[in-house]
């Protein structure tokens, strides 16, 4: 077999199971080996990222807005509306209002600060404009774990496997930024795994009720 | 209420069933989202028009096919839509290989000397090379290696054969490799460069 032939096989069916044939070209060709060892780490990795990712709550309220608005369907129960609203009012504004509001202000300031100024010098660096965001996502995390979902619902499994992945995007993330201060992208993708970090705590928060 | 429920009592114009669905299948839908266009605003106006555009049509869906196919079809129509009128031309889903940029030939990608990504690559720098992927490429890749669909599922849901998406997902595969590599050899010249300077050997 040639390597056009099994670059044919990889086309057509994938990396596995090859045949008797291809492995016996894999064992003979260095370069083809190496082929599907990057491949196999790629796909790899590629399984570690979330398939799922939260998304802000103001996307369905547009939704059920826009849905109402054209008649698509009757309008959304306003009893029950009101009866969560008065009934979770405080919780909701300790729990989700407050905490999303200040997190939201600090992650804008952490990111203006970020776009104006690059930083450049070893002290800058070390001035870590992250610092009030990971503690306040720190403390929401330690208040979570005192109310500790007990459920084994499906979806709260679901936000917990989502929850342990973020994390360990964020922390992909901060050592790609300790390693290379000035990327921008990496600097990015941390103030957005913040964000959804923030927006599934806050969506655990609200299923595990108040913190009374 | 179960998925079967609810789409029952959506196509009756029920509201909580609306919601049911949003609820089940949105956060797979905005991770789509958000992979293809790369930034959350987008992502979310995205979904947003997705969803609608489901809820309206909700009525004719008859379960030929399941019916998170059907949803993400329509997402993918519709970031595909978008990334079109945005950025023309957009890759098609026949991409073909392109040649190498410095022989004009076809660029040979199985059997051709490299360096080994084991170790390198980190969900960092992949999901940053995604980005760089042509849009049909990278709806095959996100949907096959990272959301874990099946070839015919994703032929149903981008409308192409078994065939076409396995081809697509080979060429996005073999062009991530690129590119990683890329990154690679470029972290390897910063590396250089900053031992330089630490050492006073500045160019």
């Amino acid at each position: 077999m040639q390597c056009s032939e099994l670059e044919l096989v990889f086309e057509q069916e994938g990396l596995a199971p090859l045949s008797a044939e291809a492995r016996q070209h894999l064992s003979q060709c260095s370069a083809c080996k190496h082929f599907v060892e990057d491949v196999t780490t790629i796909v790899a990795v590629a399984h570690e990222l979330p398939a799922e990712i939260e998304p802000p709550e103001h996307v369905w309220v547009s939704i059920r807005e826009q849905l109402v608005l054209e008649g698509t369907v009757r309008e959304f129960s306003k009893g029950k509306q009101a009866a969560s609203w008065w009934q979770t009012f405080g919780e909701l504004f300790r729990n989700r209002v407050l905490a999303t509001a200040t997190l939201a202000a600090v992650l804008v300031v952490a990111g203006l600060s970020l776009s104006r100024t690059p930083p450049e010098t070893p002290s800058e660096i070390q001035n870590d404009p992250y610092s009030s965001t990971v503690s306040l996502l720190s403390a929401q995390e330690h208040d979570l774990a005192n109310m500790q979902l007990a459920s084994t619902s499906a979806v709260d499994t679901s936000l917990r496997q989502n929850l342990q992945q973020v994390n360990d995007f964020i922390a992909d993330c901060e050592r790609h930024a300790k390693e290379e201060p000035s990327d921008e992208l990496t600097r990015e993708y941390l103030t957005n795994a913040y964000q959804q970090k923030a927006a599934l705590l806050s969506a655990m928060m609200d299923r595990g009720g108040s913190l009374n | 209420m179960t998925e079967a429920d609810a789409i029952r009592l959506a196509q009756a114009g029920d509201a909580a069933a609306f919601e049911f669905l949003y609820r089940l299948h949105g956060r797979r839908v905005y991770a789509l989202c958000l992979r293809m266009v790369g930034n959350p605003s987008d992502a979310e106006d995205l979904m947003q028009e997705a969803f609608l555009q489901l809820f309206r049509k909700i009525g004719t869906f008859r379960g030929e096919s399941a019916f998170s196919t059907w949803l993400h079809r329509m997402t993918v129509n519709v970031v595909l839509m978008r990334l079109r009128k945005k950025t023309l031309p957009v890759a098609s889903l026949e991409e073909t290989t392109e040649p190498d940029e410095e022989t004009g030939g076809p660029r040979k990608d199985v059997g051709a000397p490299d360096l080994l990504l084991t170790g390198a690559v980190d969900r960092v720098n992949l999901e940053r090379s995604i980005e760089k992927l042509p849009p049909g490429y990278r709806t095959v890749f996100v949907l096959h290696d990272v959301q874990g669909y099946e070839h015919n599922e994703i032929a149903d849901i981008m409308g192409c054969s078994v065939g076409n998406s396995k081809s697509q997902l080979h060429k996005a595969r073999t062009r991530l490799r690129d590119l990683l590599q890329e990154e690679v050899r470029q972290q390897a010249r910063n590396d250089r460069q900053v031992a330089k300077t630490s050492t006073g050997q500045s160019d």
